[in-house]
């Protein structure tokens, strides 16, 4: 994980150039989830963009405690920059600012090791087939349930004006913790149906619609990235998004030789793992063929939207991956995009929240709210603060257990105030934090994606009767 | 670096996170949103609450180390930069909203909360905040009230200080003061109004008290699309001479829509127009439409090549939008940019503008403007890349030079960004050596140990004691005892050296002397010509301890507690002329002595008002209702009168003359003392011309009388305060007991466009459910209201009672406790929350009347209002006492009172 010093040299170019679009003006701090709460200037997008000018213009050591505390605390959720009016790229260039961090200090073991495992095929299949085995046994679920209801983090954390980050040994207790309820939040939900029994289905199907449509001949063809969490945990929304896809009229081709996208690698700052999963993602997805690229995790969507500028400085694949990032489209997109056809009433009180890689890395908005809304007797209630991130942020949980679980449960709170049967959103990483947040606050509230919602509706509308799902 | 022991005190007080000592982690704090400034603070803490702050402060001051506030670090005037490893304390963490009192339409808050969703919380109740600066989704109350600032709708709501009602403040030294508040009528100088606007340098203000708004029923949006600036500029005065009044006019030159349109906030603006003039209107659905279609032929009249209209809120919000976030859509065409921030009389806007691109063309410089053209405030922001250096020094030569015009043209140097580090050297520019002092002393008052925001607003060099000057200080504020007691010695002899400095036949003594103060005792009445002659008069008052009291033509001679007779009244009664008044600019200035009514003729030719109706207004002097700041009921709609006087010249006790404040509807240089002045009641000086704030009178003026018993009244009172219609005024009275059940009425006025008025009333009179008893119209209706008020220079006593407005019934019920004593009339400003009794002390039931006064003070107190003596005889008021408890701020009171009048020789006590 060395950089080569011309990649250096050129990222700090590349920073000065991007970095004096900021006007200073501060528009972006109430925007920022950790701003928001720790109410310190570093801990804001103006503050880190600051920070990261001071490293280029040589009046801060990228290796010191400020730097690496600061830019390390970002959730890069990107929900700065809709809101700057200088369109400062700042996802981009905080990916510049870890890669600086990286090479100047190595970063903790557990975040390296996280790393690895998601970027090694040969680590990551029989990591999550044991996840896969451990949650088989309920084990993770039960334990959830014991300790749902104990004194959170986030109490401990607040009251000490601040946060204060717990020492080692709670620390590795609430990542085990924590990390058992996100693996129980990542099985399949209960069958869903409304808490209060209200509402039940009238029994009505959707008729005109609820013949499996047959592919049209040239029919736009996509690719869906199986990713490597969604793959391991979520492959129900990997066949339910082939399922909706292909009930859309789209023709689901398998993509063989792709891999792991690299967003983690990309946030965590190691960019040269990451342009090495771009490549092999950019050839695999070539040599398919296809118009577009379905990505239903928004996390890795952002991702190889951005492929055009992570391999940027790569003569034989530049344009390659540009041309292709722009073939990248979140499948609410294209279920919006198609209609999307009508399946049968869902009677369930819905609330939505918005992954911030799709919302505010993709600007993807009004698309998952069309889909939500085919979708009959759906009730959608609005969720307060649904534009601001969970605090599930790749492996934030884990790296920043006090901050970002005080994130969580506001999360968590908004989520119980709504009243909602579900929650609906876009994204594993997302799923499994506000899952294991609402398990541990003792809700039974289901997580689901916007894909199995969809996919529920037209199978109780027989759209897929007589076909192999 | 703070020494280890104070940052061992501030994590005690704060705790760990709250206190930032790293060096590295400091620099993000080094500047605010003007990058030319900075400096690396000490330290930074972050307390949450209001004991936090008094203890972190009182820790700081103990080590002598100084204390920067911060907000969320938005301004753009470079006043929350830490000077000499100064302390930052900032609110980021004081976010929380105490309070929203929808009865009442108010909000308590930290100063930490963001402005827009102070707004966001109150729309629920149908209210929102009204000033609404630029950078409203980032900047923080606290900041607001530090910088005063304004926004695109302060055309026709007024700015910040107009909405701050009550604070508490932490002192430099650590001490913790509240001041104002609504529902009191907190005795002393208008602290609340001082302290909004400086820039942090007096102290921290830790609560805030807020005024809300009802939201307005309907909006109109405009877009006029122009080749020319000058025409947008044209259109923008056609468009206030025809009376209209919009809630905002905005205009953005040719590059900023460029910007704009180049950035994620295009708005849609055509990029090859020189200039979009966005005009916006609010209020009730009926009779917008007519007046954005007036608004819109003007554009068209002017040159406008299109006139556009918003035609859902989607699209009004874009158009805002692209307005609103245009400053850093700057950041897409140039590295750095100087904002700029002056007002200029708006007449003048085509010359100023002409003027900014020329200084643009001959420095070779690009000038992008956007500004609130309604107020004529202007923001020529200057685009550079700051590594050019030859391009830096032609920026400041530049700017420079645009801030000269400005002044020249009768403008200041800021509107609304503040002075802070980047203006004070131009200070010189607006405020000679006398006024500079007088904003040093008033300074330090707050802040003796300079400790506070050190460096900012005042240039150092104009300090007193500063090295070179020769410590040419002010007599020690504090040691003397400011209550304006007349206890200097009363000499014939005196007054008679004082007669001799003006001509005879402008002095009067003996029984006419008398006869003009309706019978008061006094050695003299003296009508200086000129301030000159005003100074000449209490320079001599000062040499012989002669008591002076202040007085316009004397139509309340009580109005500052002066009921001792004696001394000699130092009348601006010749002081009478009309001095600028450009109908276009909606401003006049004029000498203090010139009556109300002469006033009145003057404007009304021209189809503009100045709307204050305090009783017995119709009597005075403009001077004189400075000095009271009393308001009537149509403070509701128009602000009291300290929100509408622009500027002041003074000659204060002390016999400086002082030229404070300025003809420009938005001004933020240096320290509000022109709100000190108003309603100081002749306690700190002689006011001798006065600016003042103007509006187009309306096209309908309609007053609804609603009799019937006290409860029914109450009633409609109560449907009249809670409507969200516009009810310009409303006023109860309850005639002495014993006239029949129609004892009381309620009479409530309605402003505005006919179509509109007429709209509101019949909507009102549904909600009461009730028709009027009698409808008045026009004029009519202000000689009306008038009439009907207790009146203060009429009736030997006065009683005012004040509660929160959702308390009048109690308010209501002591109010007629007191009239059965007094014979008098009772008559409530329903929006306002204040019952004024008046009438005359039954000869023998003093005692009773005195127990009974007691009582209501304790009562209203009790619901936390007050009960102030008005106009009282001098045996009751000893027994009662004027006021009550302290309002507080009484000590700051007392050392102002010492700085502008050491040796009390104006013989008003402290109002």
């Amino acid at each position: 994980m060395k950089v080569r010093h011309d990649t250096l040299a050129r990222a700090i170019e590349e920073q000065e150039q991007r970095l004096r679009n900021c006007v200073h003006c501060g528009f972006c701090l109430p925007a920022c989830p950790t701003y928001r709460r720790l109410g310190d200037e570093a801990d804001s997008p103006r503050g880190r963009l600051y920070l990261m000018q001071a490293v280029v213009e040589g009046r801060l050591d990228a290796g010191s405690d400020a730097f690496q505390t600061h830019i390390g605390r970002c959730l890069s959720c990107r929900a700065c920059e809709p809101v700057c009016p200088s369109g400062v790229e700042y996802g981009h260039l905080l990916e510049l600012a870890r890669q600086l961090g990286g090479n100047a200090r190595r970063p903790a073991l557990l975040e390296r090791l996280l790393l690895r495992v998601f970027g090694t095929d040969w680590l990551a299949r029989p990591a999550m087939l044991a996840g896969r085995l451990l949650r088989a046994t309920g084990l993770p679920a039960l334990v959830t349930r014991a300790l749902s209801g104990r004194r959170t983090l986030r109490q401990r954390g607040r009251s000490g004006g601040g946060v204060k980050e717990p020492r080692l040994l709670a620390r590795a207790a609430g990542g085990a913790r924590l990390g058992l309820a996100m693996l129980a939040a990542s099985a399949p939900p209960p069958p869903l149906s409304r808490s209060n029994g209200a509402g039940r289905s009238n029994g009505r199907t959707a008729t005109a619609a609820g013949s499996a449509p047959v592919v049209p001949p040239g029919a736009a063809t996509v690719g869906l990235l199986t990713g490597c969490v969604q793959a391991g945990l979520f492959s129900r929304v990997n066949e339910a998004t082939a399922r909706v896809l292909t009930a859309n009229g789209y023709r689901v081709v398998p993509v063989a030789a792709q891999g792991c996208c690299g967003a983690l690698h990309a946030h965590g700052g190691d960019l040269e793992a990451a342009r090495d999963m771009a490549r092999r993602n950019v050839g695999a997805f070539e040599a398919a063929k296809v118009d577009f690229l379905a990505m239903n995790a928004s996390g890795c969507g952002a991702a190889m939207a951005s492929y055009g500028s992570l391999l940027a400085q790569d003569e034989t694949m530049g344009q390659r991956a540009h041309r292709l990032a722009q073939r990248v489209r979140d499948v609410s997109q294209l279920l919006a995009d198609h209609g999307p056809v009508r399946g049968a009433p869902v009677p369930l009180r819905v609330t939505y929240d918005a992954p911030c890689h799709l919302l505010h890395a993709q600007g993807v908005a009004d698309p998952p709210t069309a889909v939500l809304e085919s979708v009959p007797e759906l009730e959608v209630v609005p969720l307060a603060g649904a534009a601001e991130c969970c605090g599930g942020a790749g492996i934030y949980g884990l790296t920043h257990p006090g901050l970002g679980s005080w994130i969580g449960s506001d999360k968590v709170h908004s989520v119980l105030d709504t009243g909602a049967d579900a929650l609906v959103t876009g994204n594993p990483g997302c799923m499994m934090q506000i899952g294991a947040g609402l398990a541990l606050a003792g809700s039974r509230i289901p997580v689901v994606h916007l894909v199995e919602l969809v996919d529920e509706s037209y199978r109780r509308a027989g759209l897929y009767r007589g076909r192999a799902p | 670096m703070i020494p280890a022991t104070l940052a061992k005190s501030l994590v005690r007080i704060c705790g760990q996170g709250a206190v930032i000592v790293d060096e590295d982690r400091l620099l993000v704090y080094e500047s605010d949103a003007l990058t030319a400034y900075r400096h690396r603070p000490g330290a930074v803490v972050l307390p949450r609450t209001t004991a936090e702050v008094r203890d972190a402060v009182t820790a700081i001051a103990r080590h002598g180390l100084p204390i920067v506030p911060r907000g969320a670090g938005t301004g753009l005037s470079g006043g929350a930069v830490a000077l000499d490893g100064a302390v930052v304390v900032g609110t980021a963490r004081m976010n929380r909203i105490l309070e929203i009192d929808a009865a009442n339409r108010r909000a308590v808050l930290q100063p930490g909360v963001i402005n827009a969703e102070l707004s966001a919380a109150a729309r629920p109740h149908g209210l929102y905040y009204a000033p609404d600066p630029s950078s409203q989704t980032a900047c923080t109350i606290g900041g607001n009230v530090a910088e005063n600032s304004g926004g695109p709708h302060c055309l026709k709501y007024g700015v910040t200080s107009r909405y701050v009602t009550g604070l508490t403040i932490v002192l430099p030294d650590g001490s913790v003061v509240k001041l104002g508040g609504q529902g009191r009528e907190a005795p002393g100088y208008d602290l609340v109004g001082l302290f909004v606007g400086s820039e942090g340098c007096f102290g921290i203000a830790t609560e805030i008290e807020v005024g809300l708004l009802p939201l307005p029923e309907g909006v109109r949006t405009l877009l006029g699309i122009f080749d020319r600036i000058e025409d947008a500029g044209r259109a923008v005065s056609d468009i206030v001479s025809a009376g209209l009044l919009p809630a905002a006019m905005e205009i953005i030159d040719g590059p900023t829509i460029r910007a704009v349109e180049a950035s994620v906030f295009a708005a849609g603006y055509p990029t090859d127009a020189e200039a979009a003039l966005v005009i916006e209107f609010d209020g009730v659905e009926a009779g917008l439409d007519g007046e954005a279609g007036r608004a819109a032929r003007f554009c068209v009249r002017a040159g406008a090549r299109e006139v556009r209209s918003a035609r859902d809120e989607d699209e009004r919000l874009a158009l805002w939008k692209g307005r609103k976030k245009a400053f850093g859509a700057m950041g897409r065409i140039a590295p750095d940019l100087l904002v700029q921030d002056a007002t200029v009389p708006r007449t003048t806007l085509p010359s100023i503008l002409k003027g900014i691109s020329e200084i643009g063309k001959r420095y070779d410089l690009v000038v992008a403007n956007v500004f609130h053209a309604g107020d004529g405030n202007l923001h020529p922001n200057i685009l550079f890349d700051r590594r050019d250096e030859d391009e830096l020094e032609r920026v400041e030569r530049a700017s420079k030079e645009i801030m000269q015009l400005c002044v020249d043209s009768g403008g200041t140097i800021t509107g609304e960004h503040g002075v802070g580090l980047d203006k004070k050297h131009h200070m010189p520019l607006i405020y000679g050596p006398a006024e500079l002092e007088a904003m040093w002393g008033v300074r330090r008052v707050f802040d003796p140990a300079g400790t506070m925001n050190p460096g900012k607003v005042l240039p150092d060099e104009t300090a007193p004691g500063w090295p070179g000057i020769g410590g040419r200080g002010r007599p020690g504020v504090g040691g003397v005892d400011g209550r304006g007691r007349c206890d200097a010695v009363r000499t014939a002899t005196a007054a008679m050296a004082l007669s001799g400095l003006l001509p005879e036949s402008q002095v009067l003594t003996g029984e006419t002397a008398s006869e003009w103060t309706g019978g008061m005792a006094v050695e003299a009445v003296l009508f200086p010509a000129d301030a000159d002659e005003v100074q000449a008069v209490v320079r001599v008052a000062n040499e012989t301890g002669t008591p002076l009291l202040p007085a316009g033509n004397g139509s309340w001679l009580g109005a500052g507690g002066w009921t001792d007779g004696g001394g000699v009244v130092v009348s601006t009664a010749r002081l009478d002329s009309v001095l600028h008044y450009e109908p276009a600019d909606l401003t006049l200035t004029a000498e203090a002595g010139i009556g109300w009514r002469k006033l009145a003729a003057v404007l009304r030719p021209n189809g503009q008002w100045l709307p204050v109706d305090a009783p017995g207004v119709g009597a005075g002097t403009l001077g004189g209702v400075a000095s009271c700041g009393v308001s009537g009921p149509l403070k509701a709609r128009y602000g009291a009168v300290r929100d509408n006087v622009l500027g002041l010249e003074v000659v204060t006790g002390d016999g400086r003359v002082l030229r404070i404040g300025g003809r420009v509807v938005k001004n933020v240089a240096g320290y509000d003392l022109v709100r000190l002045f108003t309603g100081s009641r002749g306690s700190l000086g002689v006011i001798t011309r006065v600016s003042v704030r103007l509006f187009p009178r309306p096209e309908a003026d309609v007053t609804m009388l609603f009799e019937g018993g006290v409860g029914e009244a109450l009633e409609v009172a109560r449907v009249v305060r809670t409507t969200s219609l516009p009810v310009a005024a409303a006023e109860m009275v309850v005639r002495a007991a014993g006239a029949g059940d129609r004892v009381a009425h309620v009479a409530v006025r309605v402003l505005g466009g006919r179509e509109e008025a007429d709209d509101v009333c019949s909507r009102l009179v549904a909600e009461i459910g009730a028709a009027p008893g009698g409808t008045v119209r026009g004029g009519e209706g202000e000689d009306f209201h008038r009439q009907r008020t207790a009146w203060e220079g009429r009736s030997p006593l006065v009683v005012r009672l004040a509660a929160l407005p959702d308390r009048l019934a109690v308010t209501m019920r002591w109010g007629r406790e007191v009239a059965g004593r007094t014979r008098g009339e009772v008559a409530a400003d329903v929006l306002g929350g204040v019952v004024r009794v008046a009438g005359s002390p039954a000869g023998d039931g003093v005692a009773e009347l005195a127990g009974t006064l007691t009582r209501a003070r304790r009562e209203m107190e009790a619901v936390g209002g007050t009960m102030t003596l008005s106009q009282a005889p001098r045996e009751l008021a000893a027994g009662v006492g004027w006021t009550g408890g302290g309002g507080g701020g009484e000590g700051l009171a007392l050392k102002l009172k010492s700085l502008f009048d050491p040796r009390s020789v104006l013989g008003s006590r402290c109002p």
